[in-house]
């Protein structure tokens, strides 16, 4: 750890900083008490918010997904949090570790530059998409829209979580048999070095328009829902798009760093990103986004695998049935 | 439609890392965490001071109790509407403001990494891609237009 912080010194000033804040915020406190939060109680969401982010950011890099994924839903099923600020500040949860993860791939060369801006562009537009489609339905449907988006998102929780339970299928140097015609024009082929192997793979994309279509597709959910789409952004690239593993994980960050950069402008405009609520989710992010990247790969990623996995299905009951309970007015008795 | 891809294929030097990736790669690391900063030292003016926008500790009462955005900002003493626009350009100088601004900026460094990485593209040559680039920048330019 210490070599790391040397190796990484603004990793440290941000460490130091973190504490530094969080201490005089909790000493000079200037937060009045109000009926619902004492000062103390205002300090202790804010520290607490950031330790979870700073969880969740190891969590996610270890599960393969984006933080959205994880924070989105918990708090969408679990809190009530007006579902169009949880969905904003979801955007910051899946967007910053990715940003700053972009710097390390970047070097290292895993991530891969010419398919990051192809597969962008149809992100981008989905994510922008699905941030105003979630305003405009906000302003338009209230509480009725509130809960359709729990029962929605329920629903996609459980089939990504399905997704993880079959994710063996996953092919770390696929080999496509045949190059499409858009492909070849595009000419989607590049190499890294393979440091566990000891030499260099050469690989290139096809299927760029289903790869394509179906960024589209993420896009618009990751902006609609605040989740991001790190979970879907893998397996199109490896599954579909037949780029190595490894190469499609680093790229999937920068690609949602940019795609999510796009959603949540209007989302900041409109006023549905509050400032004092968001920054210790994107400092928790920050920092643990940074850590994750370069001393985590030793844990065991399975076992925490697993656990997403049940949380995913957890969450998504709870989600389904307040859902339900919100859009049909039945009562469903579940904690 | 061709036949068969050159993939896995072994070689005994390590390829070129592309000098474009690293460009963006590196602007947006640093913008990233220069934001953070901000956001930090916003945090602070907010909690230690009284110096706000609005006040944090009406925010998180407001948050916690679920009230909807739009009846966040027009409960707000001083504010009483939703803003339209980067509100946060006006108000650097208090908590709420500066902790926005870091975000801003956090998210704001992936446009001119874009560009960058644009212009690194079209020197290379790679004229499709820069373009491409060029396009995703001006996209996220779009985004942030009031």
């Amino acid at each position: 750890m210490s070599s790391l912080l040397k190796r990484i010194p603004e990793l440290s000033l941000l460490i130091i900083g973190t504490i530094v804040i969080y201490i005089a915020m909790g000493l000079l406190s200037e937060v009045n008490d109000t009926n619902l939060l004492t000062s103390d109680g205002a300090w202790a969401l804010v520290v607490g918010s950031f330790l979870l982010s700073f969880i969740i950011a190891i969590v996610a890099v270890l599960g393969g997904v984006g933080g959205g994924v994880i924070y989105t839903p918990v708090m969408l099923g679990f809190t009530s949090i007006d579902s169009l600020l949880v969905r904003s500040t979801g955007l910051v949860v899946a967007m910053f570790s990715g940003l700053v993860s972009s710097g390390p791939f970047m070097r290292k060369g895993l991530a891969d530059i010419r398919i990051v801006f192809y597969c962008a562009i149809p992100i981008v537009v989905g994510a922008m998409l699905g941030a105003q489609v979630a305003i405009g339905m906000a302003e338009s449907m209230g509480e009725e829209g509130d809960a359709l988006v729990r029962l929605m998102l329920g629903l996609i929780l459980v089939f990504i979580a399905v997704m993880f339970i079959m994710g063996g299928s996953k092919n770390e140097y696929p080999k496509p048999k045949k190059i499409d015609e858009l492909s070849e024009k595009l000419d989607l082929k590049s190499s890294y070095y393979e440091e566990s192997l000891n030499k260099t793979i050469h690989y290139r994309a096809v299927r760029a328009l289903p790869g394509g279509i179906l960024f589209l597709i993420v896009g618009f959910t990751g902006g609609f829902f605040g989740l991001g789409g790190g979970w879907a952004v893998v397996p199109v690239l490896n599954l579909v798009m037949a780029v190595p593993l490894k190469v499609s994980a680093a790229s999937s960050g920068v690609l949602l760093a940019m795609g999510n950069a796009a959603a949540i402008w209007p989302y900041i405009m409109k006023g549905a990103l509050i400032a004092v609520f968001a920054a210790p989710w994107m400092i928790g992010q920050v920092i643990g986004g940074i850590l994750g990247a370069h001393i985590l790969s030793k844990i065991n990623a399975g076992f925490v695998r697993n656990v997403l996995i049940v949380l995913l299905i957890l969450t998504s009951i709870k989600l389904i049935s307040r859902g339900v309970e919100g859009f049909f007015g039945v009562d469903i008795p579940i904690i | 439609m061709n036949e068969e891809t050159p993939n896995n294929t072994e070689e005994d030097d390590k390829p070129l890392v592309p000098r474009a990736g690293v460009i963006y790669g590196d602007i947006i690391y640093w913008g990233t965490i220069v934001g953070t900063f901000f956001v930090m030292l916003g945090s602070v003016v907010t909690f230690v001071t009284t110096n706000n926008y609005i006040d944090p500790a009406y925010l998180l009462s407001a948050i916690i109790d679920g009230a909807t955005v739009e009846n966040i900002w027009k409960g707000a003493e001083g504010v009483n509407q939703l803003p339209n626009g980067h509100w946060y350009l006006s108000e650097v100088t208090t908590g709420n403001g500066l902790t926005m601004l870091g975000i801003a900026m956090g998210v704001f460094s992936v446009t001119p990494a874009i560009f960058a990485a644009a212009y690194v593209l079209f020197k290379e040559g790679q004229k499709l891609f820069g373009g491409i680039a060029v396009v995703a920048g001006l996209i996220t330019i779009f985004a942030m237009m009031p």
